[in-house]
């Protein structure tokens, strides 16, 4: 089992993906030469060549609608949209285009899309470049959503994403690429929809998603410490939703927590805390907590930055008060 | 020129009333027949209308109980001045806002770990939680969670005398469970439930005076029982008969409209004591006793002699409606001659209900159900029904109480009678 990182798992998935199958190639800014402002695709023009690395023009739109046209036709793009918060640029091209070709056209037309994405605070990008939109693309019927957190989800998943015949908008978060996991030898697909358990426990669920598996990793190490033991339910597709993974680890312990970095107010912990309520109410032994960003833009400065958006002692604090211990 | 709006007499023996919410604030305009506020009286809350057309320049009583005839309000033309004292506090005056000058400090430049930390260590910072946990009951409601709701629900533990240590003093699973897993004589340990006080609502204080006043009449009680079976074949052609949009016929309509038939036959029944006189009323009002979650209320059905059962259906569906969601009006409730209390549908079989005063009798009613009964000479199992008559003596005697009851029994067995 090689240990990679989770931008090599990314790159991993593309490259395996292009060199097995003619249909698949990737296109975005700053793509080809200089491997993509995060390094993702560093390498891969040597390799593939310009007819199937292609630099685009600064334009989300045309990016996603190229995508989508050459999806259409049979290809399998992937299209990477530098920061997803320029995803509202091609929001018009993934909501009411690419979503919709397949039910419009009464099954006529597919759209295997995939739209690779970025984004996330902990290294300053301002307000403009650090926020996380997962919320926007679940609530839209005709895509699907991924977001993974380790390497061996990302390429799994990313590859279940380029042979999906359905529109996948696929979140990756800037401060994983550099994290170390093991993978398997060979990619094994893993499918849409089904969520994974990051860690095993009895007391309290915690539902994260993205970089704050990793910060409910390390909470759930400090409760152990209290004697409170933290399951971590990864759903890594947000849709569609692997639910009944979520109620059956809510009914075995009781009580549930949901952390993202998103914005906790209309967040994806808002669903989570609607599904576990509804088919979970009798077995809850406590209130749903939900951990998220502050409701504010995402600052600059360092400390305001890391004040807003949520860390593992927010989730620990969570933690604390589905047990009832005040949280600090 | 303003128009003093004063608490006004909605019924006999009306003195005061309880206003429960304004429907307008002060400077609105308001015109005449607008609802204007909600009024509690000690049988009915309602909505009063405005008597003129305006603005409403003040509220003297924001809310409370307040006795007729006093000023609870003025209308008048905007601007206008009032001399009225105002009952209502005064609002708080407003906080001066307190205005913070934005202030700019240089940009420092990203990636500094000792700042990140001062950031993530505020960020999970939380209102310090309260020492004490909070009590789990509350305002008469058991703060417990989902879980140790079903738990309780399931081995029949009582949540109330529980002792929450969940968050928030919440009950949870695990208070449950330990009061499950303790001996039965453990309870006696706990410390015991808090006594609740409930204080009286309007409609319970005029119970509770009516009632006892009540028990000052020299009453009687006679009882019969009548066999069931032609009247629940009645009720039940009716309910086929049903015509659409109609109210379900019950067997207190039934009975409705057998006592209406009976007091026409004995009007000396339909009566009120009234000091130095008894008043014999030429229709039978009949009031029904009916459960609400305020209280006991007696909405009456007028002149159920001359209505058809479907009719006496629709319109006890109609004034019970407007008891259950408190929208009863003045008028639903006056004019009794004559009420019914039953108490079948609890499998209640006979009980003394307590008189109605001014009115002469009550009957209280059980429930049908099947019974041996002995009918020449022998066994036979009939659906039989026990009806108690609780009279005022100084309306009516023992003789006249009964030819009566034996006619509601009569034409309970022989509904055709009742023609």
């Amino acid at each position: 089992m090689p240990e990679v990182s989770y931008r090599e798992a990314v790159r991993d998935a593309l490259s395996q993906a292009m060199r097995q199958d003619e249909d698949v190639f990737i296109m975005g800014e700053d793509i080809a030469e200089m491997g993509g402002s995060m390094g993702v695709t560093q390498g891969m023009l040597d390799e593939f060549g310009p007819e199937r690395v292609r630099n685009t023009p600064i334009s989300e739109a045309a990016i996603v609608g190229a995508g989508i046209g050459a999806a259409v036709q049979g290809m399998r793009p992937v299209v990477e949209i530098m920061y997803e918060d320029f995803l509202t640029l091609s929001l018009e091209q993934i909501v009411n285009q690419a979503a919709k070709h397949r039910y419009m056209s009464g099954g006529q037309l597919k759209v295997p899309l995939t739209v690779r994405t970025q984004g996330g605070a902990g290294w300053s990008p301002g307000a403009q470049h650090a926020q996380q939109l997962e919320a926007w693309l679940v609530h839209i019927p005709g895509l699907k959503v991924v977001f993974a957190s380790t390497p061996a989800d990302v390429r799994g998943l990313l590859w279940s994403a380029i042979y999906d015949d359905n529109p996948v908008i696929f979140f990756e978060h800037r401060t994983l690429y550099p994290i170390k996991g093991d993978v398997p030898d060979e990619i094994e697909p893993i499918p849409l929809g089904k969520a994974r358990i990051h860690r095993e426990g009895e007391d309290v669920t915690v539902v994260a998603t993205g970089r704050l598996v990793h910060e409910a990793t390390a909470a759930a190490e400090e409760a152990e410490k209290e004697g409170v033991s933290v399951e971590i339910v990864d759903p890594r597709t947000l849709q569609p939703l692997d639910e009944q993974a979520i109620v059956d680890s809510v009914k075995k312990t009781n009580r549930c927590v949901t952390a993202h970095e998103a914005t906790t107010r209309m967040g994806f912990g808002a669903e989570v805390a609607a599904v576990v309520q509804h088919a979970a109410f009798d077995w809850l032994d406590a209130p749903i907590e939900r951990v998220g960003a502050k409701f504010a833009p995402i600052a600059f400065a360092p400390v305001m930055e890391e004040y807003i958006v949520p860390h593992a002692a927010d989730v620990l604090a969570a933690i604390r008060r589905t047990v009832g211990r005040n949280g600090n | 020129m303003a128009t003093e709006v004063k608490l006004p007499r909605l019924g006999q023996g009306m003195e005061a009333g309880t206003i429960v919410k304004w429907l307008k604030s002060e400077g609105e305009p308001v015109a005449k027949g607008e609802p204007l506020y909600e009024l509690d009286t000690d049988k009915v809350t309602q909505e009063v209308e405005a008597e003129a057309s305006g603005v409403l320049l003040k509220i003297a009583v924001a809310e409370g109980e307040v006795p007729v005839g006093r000023t609870i309000a003025v209308i008048g033309d905007e601007g206008e001045e009032v001399s009225v004292e105002a009952e209502a506090e005064a609002a708080p005056e407003p906080t001066a806002e307190v205005k913070e000058e934005p202030h700019e400090e240089g940009s420092p430049a990203p990636a500094r770990e000792d700042e990140r930390e001062r950031g993530r260590a505020a960020s999970a910072e939380q209102a310090p939680a309260p020492s004490e946990p909070a009590p789990s009951r509350t305002d008469g409601r058991v703060k417990a969670s989902p879980l140790a709701r079903r738990i309780a629900r399931e081995r029949g533990i009582e949540l109330g005398a529980l002792r929450g240590t969940g968050p928030e003093g919440r009950i949870v699973a695990e208070d449950v469970e330990r009061a499950a897993a303790q001996p039965a004589a453990a309870p006696a340990a706990a410390a015991p439930a808090e006594v609740e006080r409930v204080p009286l609502t309007s409609i319970r204080k005029t119970i509770a005076r009516r009632m006892t006043e009540a028990w000052e009449a020299p009453v009687f009680q006679i009882t019969m029982s009548a066999d069931m079976t032609r009247a629940l074949a009645l009720r039940e052609r009716l309910v086929e008969r049903m015509p659409e949009g109609g109210a379900k016929p019950t067997v207190s309509d039934v009975l409705t409209k057998i006592a209406a038939a009976a007091l026409m036959r004995h009007r000396e029944v339909n009566a009120h004591f009234a000091g130095d006189a008894v008043e014999i009323h030429p229709s039978a009002n009949v009031g029904i006793a009916v459960a609400t979650e305020r209280g006991l209320v007696v909405p009456v059905i007028a002149r159920a002699e001359a209505l058809t059962i479907q009719q006496i259906a629709d319109a006890r569906a109609a004034v019970v409606g407007r008891a259950r969601e408190g929208k009863l009006q003045q008028q639903d409730l006056e004019g009794g001659t004559f009420t019914i209390s039953n108490l079948g549908m609890y499998g209640v079989q006979q009980f003394v209900a307590v008189l109605n005063p001014p009115q002469a009798a009550i009957l209280a009613v059980g429930a049908a159900e099947e019974r041996p009964v002995v009918e020449d000479g022998e066994l036979v199992i009939r659906p039989m029904l026990t009806m108690t008559l609780t009279c005022d003596h100084r309306t009516i005697d023992g003789s006249t109480a009964s030819e009566f009851l034996r006619t509601v029994k009569e034409l309970l067995e022989e509904p055709g009678l009742a023609l």
